[in-house]
């Protein structure tokens, strides 16, 4: 991430969470956070536990963040902000603890008055990790329609193009589900799983080529010490420390997703 | 094949949760901010490191870039790293965990350092690295802290033993590796019960005499890997000095171990100038000193105890009488101190030398180094062998308006980090006992005067290896003070200047001496010196030490760049 973008990123972030951008100059930025997001990212529980108890007046905090401080006059302090920086991070785990779960309608311009049905969609976004003593991530966006088991892929992608809104827009009604929300992310497991045994495995493969070598190796030096207790104890802990360095897995996990129910058909 | 796959099933309990009480549902805006950060932070590659994209502040060198990436591509995490000193493998290190905690391989750390370094480790890895180091304090700290640095000595104690015993890292980092060298030590089996699934030993000395110390050191990290016990010590010798006879076994160490010299790196170092100051004693000091001398001779101090008429205090004291009349007084008070009943010539002899000390009024050294420290005008670190010497030192220059502060290799690791701070940030001088072991780094300071001079030359290399390190932008200049005609004088002349001690690289001095075979070098200095009977005599033996060092030197110059686990043949 260029600082460029990280500045776009803190001003997004900000605005998603009503925290008013108090000065917004090149290089930095000054907000005022509200009592949530205070909370949410100050680590100032006991202030906050003593204001409820005694029921003071709240006084969250403000932030000056710095993305270039070549930009920046001297008489204004603040936190630099880089892309390995902890405070960034924290708005990254922020901005996804918050955002897990979604539903939102389209709302199709221009069919004037016109009734339009809203067809029910599930959209998960993915991180597929491939992982043994190395690691390598995928991302996948998948949307499955709940009526008709169809299946979308790069659905972030599509829906990003609609507009969307929080309610149900006017002379707008929504179908019902044929499939159950629990079902359907059963359905995009299943999908996701088949599709991933597909794939060419030579990576884990490999890793269980090294896991395999290791072993024996391991094995051949305790050879001499079957019969002492101890040794064998430490051989079982090493045995497991090769299982936990080597061995070959898929994670899938799930950075967010919810309901959409789009008007649109061109969904695929 | 089978392949395990997970599919994280604790996030729809709350989807269907929020279905059924109709919310409270994410803002568009953001969670179109989550799945943009998500998809800038997707690694997709097996290869390559992406820690350097979030270290902004550290610019780390190419050696050091190509050893993480070697550890974690070609040696799966488990490596020995033993470049030579000063060439950052608290760097390498520090690459290698962030990259691992990037990718989300590794969490749980454990962190094992000389107790001295314990403050600087977490502080440069909180602060060069933003990993968030924790330095063990409490014992609760083990568990409920994802990296702990702590020293091997408190961890291998009960209670924290049995809490260790039931943690599982991902990845354990020892420096100073070397120490564990010998498998029936404690340290040693505390090592190896640790359950760890990385594991990097740090180290600048990975082989110093035996074959066997390789053997522990690696199968430590990966057992089995020069297989097993009796099988090794069946095909090589035990006590073989050597692992590069075998070409065998010396790839296979370079499997598991990384060893950059210096002239691979190309970095440039700074240069250390090195001057000689010769100083005259005053006629008080003189006799004070030719007082001892005649000691050596004459028998008036033996009490009839061993201790008195070691040829170790009576050369000590010739030193100590290079250094301060104050060193001298207080060894005198020592030995009075020492010897029970003491016999009426025994107490005059040292009253009479006593005598002499209080008729000593100046310090020519001191002196010298007042006149030398108002002329750099910039911080300077005095190094001398006595403590005595270097409380007078302190109350001396402070009469001349000079800041300073002491440094000794006791003080306690805060005292040590507080003391280097004042040294930076309020004084000029810095008066040290001891080079503080692998204490402190003080690469912001560019003088050094040796006020005495140490037999072993690995403890001068010590001292100015404080400062001539990676980060030392200027030259270095060292001076060293030696009274003349004495047996300081000696020492500097023959030893010192005819092998160009000085000039060396650090790290260099190290190989050398661990090629001779001489066992302790100041046990051979004081053998030379006392037990010579005439100057002829003594300027033979140092001779012969000389041209044993250079011999050394001559012989690693020969074998070049291939010397034990050079890690550019594999």
């Amino acid at each position: 991430m260029k600082q460029q973008e990280i500045h776009q990123f803190l001003e997004r972030f900000f605005s998603a969470n009503d925290c008013e951008i108090v000065e917004n100059k090149p290089g930095y930025l000054t907000v005022q956070l509200t009592i949530e997001m205070d909370k949410e990212l100050m680590n100032r529980p006991f202030y906050w536990h003593y204001l409820e108890k005694t029921g003071g007046t709240p006084n969250p905090a403000s932030l000056t963040l710095i993305t270039n401080p070549k930009l920046v006059p001297d008489d204004i302090k603040g936190e630099l902000i880089h892309f390995g920086s902890p405070r960034l991070h924290q708005l990254f785990a922020s901005a996804k603890n918050l955002s897990k779960y979604i539903r939102l309608y389209e709302n199709k311009t221009g069919q004037g008055q016109q009734q339009t049905s809203l067809k029910p969609w599930l959209a998960l976004n993915v991180k597929i990790s491939y992982q043994c003593d190395r690691k390598r991530d995928v991302f996948q966006s998948i949307g499955l329609q709940l009526i008709n088991g169809q299946i979308a892929t790069d659905f972030q992608a599509k829906i990003e193009k609609m507009n969307l809104s929080a309610k149900i827009p006017d002379y707008a009604f929504t179908l019902s589900p044929l499939i159950m929300p629990k079902s359907g992310i059963t359905r995009i497991e299943n999908m996701i799983k088949q599709s991933l045994l597909a794939e060419d495995h030579t990576w884990a493969e490999e890793a269980q080529e090294r896991w395999k070598k290791d072993l024996e190796l391991l094995e051949h030096f305790y050879e001499d010490m079957e019969d002492m207790e101890e040794e064998q104890e430490t051989l079982e802990t090493e045995r497991l420390a090769l299982q936990e360095q080597y061995e070959p897995k898929i994670n899938i996990s799930i950075i967010n997703g919810g309901l959409f129910y789009l008007a649109s058909e061109a969904v695929s | 094949m089978t392949l395990q796959i997970n599919f994280d099933d604790s996030w729809n309990n709350q989807l269907l949760k929020r279905i059924s009480d109709d919310g409270p549902w994410a803002n568009w805006e953001l969670y179109k901010l989550a799945v943009e950060v998500e998809q800038h932070n997707i690694i997709p590659d097996f290869e390559g490191l992406q820690a350097p994209k979030y270290l902004s502040d550290l610019s780390p060198l190419p050696h050091q870039l190509e050893v993480a990436k070697k550890v974690i591509e070609d040696m799966n995490g488990k490596a020995i790293l033993a470049d030579e000193v000063g060439l950052g493998k608290t760097i390498e290190a520090g690459l290698i965990l962030k990259e691992y905690m990037i990718r989300g391989l590794v969490k749980k750390v454990l962190i094992l350092v000389p107790a001295s370094l314990v403050t600087q480790w977490a502080f440069e890895l909180n602060s060069k690295f933003y990993i968030p180091a924790m330095v063990q304090r409490k014992s609760y700290v083990w568990e409920q802290c994802d990296i702990v640095v702590s020293s091997i000595d408190t961890a291998k104690r009960q209670p924290h033993r049995d809490i260790i015993y039931n943690l599982d890292y991902d990845l354990v980092i020892i420096d100073e590796a070397h120490k564990l060298k010998n498998n029936k030590t404690k340290n040693y089996e505390f090592v190896q019960n640790l359950k760890k699934k990385f594991c990097l030993l740090l180290t600048a000395t990975p082989i110093q005499n035996r074959i066997s110390e390789i053997f522990n050191l690696v199968s430590l990290l990966k057992p089995g890997h020069l297989g097993s016990e009796s099988s090794f010590y069946e095909k090589y010798k035990k006590d073989a000095r050597s692992i590069d006879d075998d070409e065998n076994l010396k790839a296979l160490v370079n499997k598991v171990m990384i060893r950059n010299r210096r002239h691979d790196t190309g970095i440039e170092w700074t240069k250390r100038i090195v001057e000689s100051v010769p100083i005259q004693f005053t006629e008080e000091e003189r006799a004070l000193y030719e007082g001892l001398v005649n000691l050596k001779t004459e028998n008036y101090l033996s009490n009839n105890t061993e201790n008195n008429r070691s040829p170790f205090s009576m050369i000590t004291l010739q030193r100590e009488a290079c250094s301060s009349r104050e060193a001298v007084y207080y060894t005198l008070q020592n030995m009075m101190k020492k010897v029970e009943n003491p016999t009426p010539q025994f107490q005059q002899r040292i009253q009479e030398l006593v005598k002499k000390v209080e008729a000593v009024q100046q310090n020519s050294k001191a002196n010298k180094a007042l006149e030398l420290i108002k002329k750099i005008n910039d911080k300077v670190i005095i190094f001398t062998e006595y403590r005595a010497t270097q409380l007078y030192l302190q109350w001396f220059l402070k009469q001349h308006g000079i800041t300073s502060v002491p440094f000794r290799g006791g003080f306690k690791r805060g005292k040590k980090d507080w003391m280097r701070d004042l040294f930076q940030n309020h004084a000029q001088v810095l008066i040290a006992t001891e080079a503080g072991g692998e204490g402190i780094n003080l690469q912001f300071c560019h003088h050094i005067i040796n006020f005495d001079l140490p037999w072993n030359p690995m403890r001068l290399e010590q001292r100015i290896g404080r400062i001539h390190r990676l980060g030392q932008k200027e030259d270095v200049k060292i001076y060293n003070f030696a009274i003349k005609d004495t047996v300081e004088d000696h020492i500097l002349k023959l030893l010192y200047e005819k092998i160009h001690l000085f000039e060396k690289v650090i790290g260099e001095l190290d190989d050398i001496l661990t090629k001779l075979d001489f066992g302790n070098m100041d046990d051979y200095m004081i053998d030379i010196f006392s037990h010579s009977k005439s100057e002829g005599e003594m300027k033979i033996k140092m001779d012969n030490l000389t041209s044993m060092i250079e011999f050394a030197q001559n012989m690693k110059e020969g074998e070049a760049y291939e010397a034990a686990g050079n890690s550019s043949i594999s």
